[in-house]
């Protein structure tokens, strides 16, 4: 038996997008929890909690709450802080009695675009605490998210 | 020790590995034989059997018994929750992204300086 637990679960994704707004100004959206608590979560949350200490090291604790008033809780560290170009951090999310269940590292590269425009490249790596020895699944092969859409989708 | 896996937890570790996840999507196409599986994999048929014992209990696959070459077929149902899971967690960037959108849209000339 390991020590520590080992993943076997592992989701994985990177979204790009060209956003009309200066580097900077994506970075303290990122950055200062008044700004990031407007917009963090999917549509329909709030964010009652979002407190963050922006340094290599530093706590983040989010509390998202969703549409139905039902609260998740997720608190994690920073590992880089490159002010405006690079964040890196590791959030674990919590269920409903409190108990972690996920490693989340997330990378944020800003990089300007002409125009005053920012490219804003969010690399999302999760990984769940589980049991040993079950091996790993890496949804990012290629073709396999495709395939298993279409799997799925398939009548029995 | 001996942990019951969640449904869930049994497709994703079932589905953790390439082999296993050709078989599926063979099985896609339509039912078929062990030995007909086993053909393009190069494998010995206690090999296969093997694979596929661990897609059954994952109820991914099922064997019918009516025949006496039991053909296999694709259980498509546990796949869904899977796909759900990856949507839900793509879902989580796009929407999250879609608002940081218009929250910079939102805030006043002031803030735009970089």
């Amino acid at each position: 038996m390991t020590a520590s637990p080992e993943p076997y679960e592992r989701l994985a994704l990177t979204t790009v997008r060209v956003i009309d707004a200066p580097p900077g100004q994506v970075w303290k959206a990122w950055t200062d929890p008044a700004r990031m608590a407007r917009w963090w979560g999917p549509s329909g949350f709030t964010n009652p909690v979002c407190e963050m200490d922006v340094w290599p090291g530093g706590l983040i604790w989010i509390i998202m709450r969703d549409a139905g008033g039902t609260d998740h809780p997720m608190s994690g560290r920073f590992r880089e802080v490159v002010e405006p170009s690079r964040l890196v951090f590791v959030g674990t999310p919590q269920d409903a009695i409190g108990k972690p269940y996920a490693d989340n590292v997330v990378t944020v590269t800003i990089e300007a675009e002409p125009g005053g425009k920012t490219r804003l490249t969010v690399h999302s790596d999760a990984t769940a605490f589980t049991r040993p020895g079950t091996g790993m699944l890496d949804f990012m092969e290629e073709g396999w998210n495709q395939s298993l859409a279409r799997l799925a989708a398939l009548e029995d | 020790m001996v942990h019951q896996a969640d449904p869930l937890s049994a497709t994703l570790s079932a589905l953790a590995d390439p082999t296993r996840r050709a078989i599926l999507a063979r099985l896609a196409l339509g039912e078929t034989s062990v030995t007909e599986l086993a053909e393009p994999f190069r494998m010995s048929l206690p090999a296969v059997s093997k694979h596929l014992k661990v897609l059954e209990r994952a109820g991914l696959v099922a064997r019918g018994r009516e025949a006496q070459w039991r053909p296999c077929r694709l259980e498509a149902a546990p796949l869904r929750e899977v796909s759900a899971l990856l949507d839900q967690y793509r879902r989580f960037w796009d929407e999250s992204l879609d608002r940081l959108e218009a929250h910079l849209q939102e805030e006043t000339p002031d803030d735009r300086q970089p």
